[in-house]
């Protein structure tokens, strides 16, 4: 319930206001968003298997975008930074992937 | 190796234990025992990885349990809210992405941006080569565009100066006017009138005109019982001929001694005046004629 009210608010909110990024978060803000997206489906893939628990999503979520932006991060200053922000961001795509399949078996039973 | 070559040995020893069962209790049991720790050490199963999931799984349901029913309303709230603001970020940061359009150059890596200078480099070579392509046909357009022009100026030209010459287009421009009134003597004959437009051809004339009719190449005069015709009309006296061409030549070729000017005057008694005009009119016209026989020669 507080997810998807905090999706809705976020979308409105994001439509009228328009702040303009500063320019040193600009790479960082897809990545931020997909970790961010993973930790989502995560925790839906919890609350199928019925262990969701809050903290852990709060947790994983605020790690989940720390750990992929120090990564982004650190590939930028060793010069690696698209090659590395692609890693993270396939890392994140199999790891969404494989949590939305666990979602589907869940909801079709099988 | 080792595993392969053991399990031989075991059916090895069963028959001496079988076979010795009576004679000496504690040799068997010894045997029996060095047996079963061969076995306990003989199992290739190493220990590296535990199953402990069992007991993770019983901790698990304890926090479970612990965190469904120990837990005041209040702290279920404050994190409800606090999931709800991440889901929040995460929506925010998710239209702000999609919303930000501008391409900044400034998060663009070095080799990306030498890349992209190469790319538009060789991009705009071939715009300007497509340019100058372009620019050539252009050129070769309005070439043939001028060509054109002149040609229809040159045909217009054409048109007005056969115009003139065939008797379509009316003409003025300097000339003489020449006034002469019916001969006293004797009424004024055709040879002497085509004698005048010939004198004034030789002259110099470009258009000529003799009362309403426009003398072209084809023009004729001939005698009838009431006067002169010329071109199937009725000439009448006073005669007007009007000639465009240089003045003073004209003049000259009416009034010359002895040419047809005098001859008029003195044969014909008629009256002959000449009166040179810096814009004669000449509105008579004659209508094209087809030519039956005449075929250009291409």
């Amino acid at each position: 319930m507080a997810a998807v009210l905090g999706l809705i608010i976020g979308v409105v909110v994001g439509l009228f206001v328009r702040p303009d990024i500063p320019i040193f978060l600009q790479p960082y803000l897809p990545i931020m968003v997909v970790a961010a997206l993973d930790a989502l489906l995560g925790a839906a893939r919890s609350y199928f298997e019925r262990n969701f628990s809050d903290k852990v999503f709060v947790i994983s979520f605020l790690s989940n975008v720390v750990t992929a932006t120090l990564l982004v991060l650190l590939g930028n200053q060793l010069g690696v930074g698209s090659q590395l922000s692609t890693a993270v961001i396939v890392v994140l795509g199999i790891r969404i992937f494989s949590n939305v399949s666990a979602i589907r078996r869940f909801i079709f039973q099988g | 190796m080792g595993n392969a070559h053991t399990p031989p040995q075991p059916p090895r020893d069963e028959p001496d234990v079988g076979g010795q069962p009576a004679q000496e209790p504690d040799l068997i049991k010894k045997i029996v025992s060095q047996h079963n720790k061969d076995k306990v050490n003989d199992n290739t199963q190493t220990g590296a990885f535990p199953v402990v999931g069992k007991r993770k799984a019983k901790a698990k349901g304890k926090v479970k349990r612990l965190s469904t029913s120990s837990r005041s309303l209040k702290a279920r709230l404050g994190t409800g809210v606090l999931i709800a603001v991440l889901c929040a970020l995460l929506a925010y940061g998710y239209v702000i992405q999609i919303n930000n359009k501008d391409l900044t150059y400034e998060t663009m890596s070095e080799t990306e941006l030498t890349r992209l200078i190469s790319e538009s480099n060789t991009q705009v070579q071939r715009l300007e080569q497509r340019k100058a392509e372009l620019t050539r046909q252009l050129n070769s357009l309005e070439e043939a565009a001028d060509k054109e022009a002149q040609a229809a100026q040159i045909a217009k030209e054409n048109e007005e100066a056969s115009g003139i010459l065939s008797g379509r287009l009316p003409a003025h421009g300097k000339g003489i006017v020449v006034r002469i009134t019916q001969g006293t003597k004797a009424p004024i004959d055709a040879s002497t009138m085509f004698n005048l437009i010939e004198e004034l051809r030789n002259g110099g004339a470009e258009v000529i005109a003799i009362n309403n009719v426009r003398v072209v190449t084809s023009t004729y005069v001939s005698e009838s019982d009431n006067g002169l015709i010329c071109d199937g009309k009725l000439l009448e006296a006073p005669y007007v001929v009007k000639a465009i061409g240089d003045p003073s030549n004209l003049q000259n070729a009416v009034n010359l001694a002895g040419g047809v000017g005098s001859r008029l005057t003195v044969k014909y008694g008629a009256t002959v005046t000449t009166e040179v005009s810096d814009d004669v009119n000449i509105t008579q016209t004659q209508l094209v004629e087809r030519y039956k026989f005449a075929k250009i020669v291409e």
